[in-house]
């Protein structure tokens, strides 16, 4: 029972070869049964893990466990795993009928799957290491899979970007098995408390945490997730908003809070940095015409408020930003999901030439509605639960408080971009063709598991973390107001200021980093992090 | 090899992708990086006159033998992800006429 993790990445490993291999077209109908599988495993592994606690840890090969190779499961990665099958069944599920020809397409998302669960159970530096990069090339595949320009540039973009945050990464790996002698997170985490504090381990520190940095498109190094989530098809591009991005952030809660266990005064620059993406990313938003650049950039900035929220380690504004990861995942998936369906009936990405949508397609416009109130946080809906639980820890503190709620309006002002989408009198000639129902499935199960969070969040994250949230007053009069005036405000602003498409702000659209200034970043990023933590 | 020197290399490679406008320069200086790692972890319990870790005579004195491991695991990821960089370079020449990364719009 207890080897059951390897079997969640062997498994996924193990189909994809098959389908490869294996000639007939039908032969790709085997990922229903391995999601199946999988999720059953997991159910499983949990119902052991609370009868046997003690088995959470897997050493390999019946080496000792300071130099084999182990997984370890707690409740931070399960959660990770389980979305992660969730995720994986549901753009499977999305994308079946499109790509239902495509060898290829099943064989690395397949693959993708088994190596990101590896990569969220593995309890060593250096084997994390080895499915980062692992993850990074088949990421890398899947975004350049059309093999269109642009997403040929965004892949390659990506990969050398990725590849090197991984070297730095692996810096600090060499200092630690240098300080240490071992590398097995559990067990460094243990020494940390008796190691005094040298110079070495400061860099480590700073090397790793600015790689993530790159991983997770924070700003300043931001510049390559629009371009690879904007430009690839639809559902990968709701897999990598919704999940992929995220390993970042688990892997500070990984290292920064379990390894290290010292902040270094980190925990400020995490919230500062989180606010300073939070309201660059919607500043950005606002300005696109493109409506999956719309999206790709609320990434950035939905990311920088879950870096706010595990900022502080522990607490109600802690669990929240986990929580916003999960919603997140759905919210993002969904929105971008359904974009990908209006894409498709409407031949166009420009949000001005797409109107009418409840005429034609209200099924989709009532799911992306959900989607835009998920994400700006309407009561009942699952952002409000996570947004109002970040906010708990700086709720006092005027000056923190205004900059996200500025974050919050600016999340309306480009959902009300989205929202033109919705009326008005649609082109001739749109053939919305038969309904698809293959397709409206999935997004409709994310809706009703936003609702439910967004109901249920107590005993939810009662189960999840063992820890009892404080009340968010759902569906409290003065919630409502406030969401009602907020999104007013939104309006108008996008009426009075961004409609009007004034100069600075076609001059923040056509703003680009290319890759050689994103490397400049990406060297500022790596000497401030290197002066903070030595200093 | 002196630590400071591959140091050197990689802050050689640093400067490489900051500074060059061809993709395929780009390429080679993340290889060049990586380069740097290899030798700077391999480093790591090694010198000279050191026995190679492939004996049962424990009074010998061998070399540290995981650093070796790990890194050759790092040079079979590191020529799968320069091979699949290169192979997005040729498709990118084969769109565009050219390999500069001013040339392509976004």
């Amino acid at each position: 029972m207890n080897i059951l993790p390897i079997v969640w990445v062997f498994l996924p490993i193990i189909t994809a070869i098959i389908m490869f291999m294996v000639k007939p077209n039908w032969i790709h109908g085997l990922v229903f049964p391995l999601q199946a599988i999988l999720l059953l495993l997991f159910i499983l592994y949990i119902g052991h893990l609370r009868a046997f606690p003690e088995d959470a840890l897997l050493v390999f090969g019946g080496y000792a466990d300071w130099i084999g190779i182990s997984f370890y499961a707690d409740a931070l990665n399960l959660t990770f795993v389980g979305l992660t099958i969730v995720m994986f069944f549901i753009i499977m599920y999305y994308s079946f009928k499109a790509n239902r020809k495509e060898k290829k397409y099943f064989f690395f998302l397949t693959f993708l799957e088994g190596v990101f669960i590896g990569l969220l159970m593995t309890n060593d530096l250096f084997n994390l290491f080895v499915f980062l990069e692992l993850t990074s090339l088949l990421v890398t595949i899947l975004i350049a899979y059309r093999k269109a320009e642009q997403s040929l540039k965004a892949g390659l973009q990506y990969l050398l970007i990725s590849s090197v945050a991984a070297m730095l990464y692996l810096i600090g790996v060499m200092l630690i098995y240098y300080l240490f002698g071992t590398i097995n997170i559990r067990l460094v985490a243990e020494m940390m408390s008796t190691y005094e504090d040298t110079m070495l381990m400061r860099v480590a520190y700073g090397l790793m945490m600015a790689a993530w940095m790159v991983k997770g498109a924070v700003f300043p190094v931001y510049a390559w997730l629009p371009k690879a989530h904007g430009v690839a098809q639809s559902s990968i591009s709701a897999l990598l908003s919704g999940l992929i991005v995220k390993v970042s952030l688990y892997l500070i809660m990984r290292l920064h809070g379990d390894m290290f266990g010292q902040p270094y005064g980190f925990d400020q620059v995490f919230f500062v940095l989180g606010f300073v993406s939070g309201g660059l990313g919607v500043l950005f938003a606002m300005t696109q015409k493109d409506i999956k650049q719309v999206l790709a950039y609320h990434t950035i900035s939905q990311v920088g408020l879950m870096m706010i929220g595990i900022s502080f380690g522990s607490g109600n504004s802690y669990v929240g930003g986990v929580l916003h990861l999960l919603n997140h995942a759905l919210f993002k998936g969904l929105l971008f999901l359904a974009a990908g369906v209006i894409i498709k009936v409407y031949n166009t990405k420009k949000v001005y030439e797409i109107r009418g949508l409840f005429q034609t397609m209200p099924w989709t416009a009532t799911l992306f509605l959900v989607g835009i109130l998920g994400i700006t946080g309407a009561p009942f809906f699952n952002g409000y639960v996570s947004k109002t639980m970040i906010k708990y820890a700086f709720a006092d503190d005027a000056l923190w408080m205004i900059l996200f709620q500025a974050i919050n309006v600016g999340t309306m002002i480009s959902f009300s971009k989205l929202l033109v989408m919705f009326t008005g009198q649609p082109k001739a000639g749109i053939d919305v063709g038969k309904s698809s129902f293959r397709q409206h499935l999935p997004m409709t199960l994310m809706a009703i598991l936003m609702l439910a969070i967004g109901l249920f969040y107590q005993p939810i994250i009662q189960t999840l973390y063992g820890f009892t949230a404080y009340d968010v007053h759902i569906g409290s009069l003065a919630s409502l107001v406030d969401y009602v005036l907020y999104f007013s405000l939104g309006l108008t602003l996008y009426y009075g200021v961004i409609r009007k498409d004034a100069k600075p702000f076609q001059q923040i659209r056509d703003f680009t980093i290319s890759f050689p200034s994103l490397n400049v970043w990406l060297l500022a990023v790596v000497l401030v992090f290197l002066g903070l933590t030595l200093r | 090899m002196n630590p400071y020197v591959t140091l050197i290399i990689i802050l050689v490679g640093l400067y490489g992708l900051i500074s060059s406008t061809n993709i395929i320069k780009s390429v080679f200086m993340a290889t060049m990086i990586e380069s740097g790692v290899i030798l700077l972890f391999l480093n790591l319990g090694t010198w000279n006159g050191g026995v190679i870790p492939i004996t049962s005579d424990v009074s010998l004195a061998i070399v540290d033998p995981i650093p070796q491991a790990l890194m050759i695991t790092t040079i079979v990821i590191g020529s799968t992800v320069t091979s699949l960089a290169l192979i997005i370079s040729i498709k990118i020449f084969h769109h565009h006429g050219s390999i500069e990364w001013k040339d392509l719009k976004r």
